[in-house]
């Protein structure tokens, strides 16, 4: 679906919403400020996916989008894999950097996504009176364009371009770097709009 | 190397890489590569007496009868390389091909739909009805991976993983 500039406006506020309170559980868990990014709003050709993600190893937490609408789409707290060590570190007060990930990481990493994504949801879902439910969590540690490609693979519309709509959340104090990332279906996507624009005509 | 004189080098800076995104494919004798495959299959044909081959990047089984994106879909990308390879001289029994990719990459979620396994399958049936010879593959098991494919090179077809481990098939 093509967005207007209008349209593209609401859903970046949306993300504007949902990421400040990702944002502050995230400054809650590692006791330091946390800053985020106007949202980015990017309708990306599949084949050109690679230029946005590549090969990188990355840790991506995945939730299902489920709810009013079942099969929503996704949702994903992506966070570089040198980031998640640094916010594991933080979280399990360790300092070494070149250590093989574990799995108290990989359940820490669950549970920071986890509590960030059900943040976002929680807020997007006062906002527009819409239900967004996550599904329980899957992590990924691996090249993000495996991953993203992957659950673009089985979302159930034929997708040719994906609306990425994403969120930095950066760190200063521990250099750690993480984006939240929206993979709506586009009937998800549309109903989002929809009330997005009554929202705005006061309707 | 010894035999430089015969070979064109397949760095040399004219021949740049190509880089096949998903539902991509390119034919020719110029290096390609496909980054981050996860349940895709990135598949090579390779003719060795022509040295020029096709590389195509696959997200999903069937096209549904969509013809838009051929490379996209195994049931459409398989027929469209060969056809292509055909019109460049190559015949089928010379034809040799490859493939990586295919995996699951997550343990509880969505595995239900097994798209990276339905991906090879597709891909080894339509091979088999071609008369195709699937030479070697590394599909499967939950990591992504990326492929970098020289056809001057004898077609060689290197693996990186995503945890760190390289392949030659």
């Amino acid at each position: 679906m093509k967005l207007t500039s209008v349209q593209s406006d609401a859903i970046q506020e949306l993300g504007n919403i949902g990421a400040a309170h990702a944002a502050t559980t995230l400054s809650q868990m590692l006791g330091s400020t946390v800053e985020m990014s106007v949202p980015a709003i990017k309708a990306i050709d599949i084949s050109e996916l690679g230029e946005y993600m590549g090969d990188e190893p990355a840790a991506m937490v995945a939730f299902e989008l489920q709810g009013e609408i079942p099969h929503g789409g996704y949702i994903i707290f992506y966070i570089s894999r040198e980031s998640a060590i640094r916010l594991t570190n933080t979280m399990l007060g360790l300092t070494d950097m070149n250590r093989t990930m574990n799995e108290m990481d990989e359940s820490a990493l669950l549970e920071v996504g986890n509590i960030m994504v059900s943040a976002f949801l929680d807020a997007t879902a006062e906002l527009l009176g819409f239900i967004m439910l996550p599904s329980p969590p899957a992590l990924s540690l691996d090249m993000a364009h495996a991953t993203m490609s992957s659950l673009i693979a089985q979302m159930s519309e034929e997708v040719d371009e994906v609306l990425l709509f994403s969120t930095e959340l950066v760190c200063e104090e521990h250099k750690i770097d993480s984006d939240i990332i929206m993979l709506p279906e586009s009937s998800t996507l549309a109903r989002i709009v929809e009330l997005m624009e009554n929202m705005m005509k006061g309707i | 190397m010894s035999d430089v004189k015969t070979m064109t080098d397949p760095h040399s800076k004219n021949e740049q890489t190509a880089m096949i995104g998903i539902g991509e494919y390119r034919v020719g004798s110029f290096p390609m590569m496909t980054i981050g495959l996860g349940s895709c299959i990135g598949l090579t044909l390779y003719d060795d007496s022509l040295k020029v081959g096709a590389m195509v990047h696959i997200m999903l089984p069937e096209s549904a009868g969509r013809s838009d994106r051929p490379g996209k879909y195994a049931d459409t990308a398989v027929p469209t390389i060969i056809k292509e390879l055909n019109a460049m001289g190559c015949k089928n029994r010379s034809l040799v091909a490859k493939m990586a990719g295919g995996a699951a990459m997550f343990e509880y979620f969505g595995a239900n739909l097994n798209i990276g396994e339905r991906n090879a399958i597709k891909v080894r049936t339509l091979l088999e009805e071609h008369h195709i010879h699937l030479a070697k593959e590394d599909v499967g098991g939950k990591c992504g991976r990326s492929v970098t494919f020289l056809p001057t090179s004898s077609g060689k077809f290197s693996i990186r993983r995503a945890d760190g481990t390289t392949a030659e098939l």
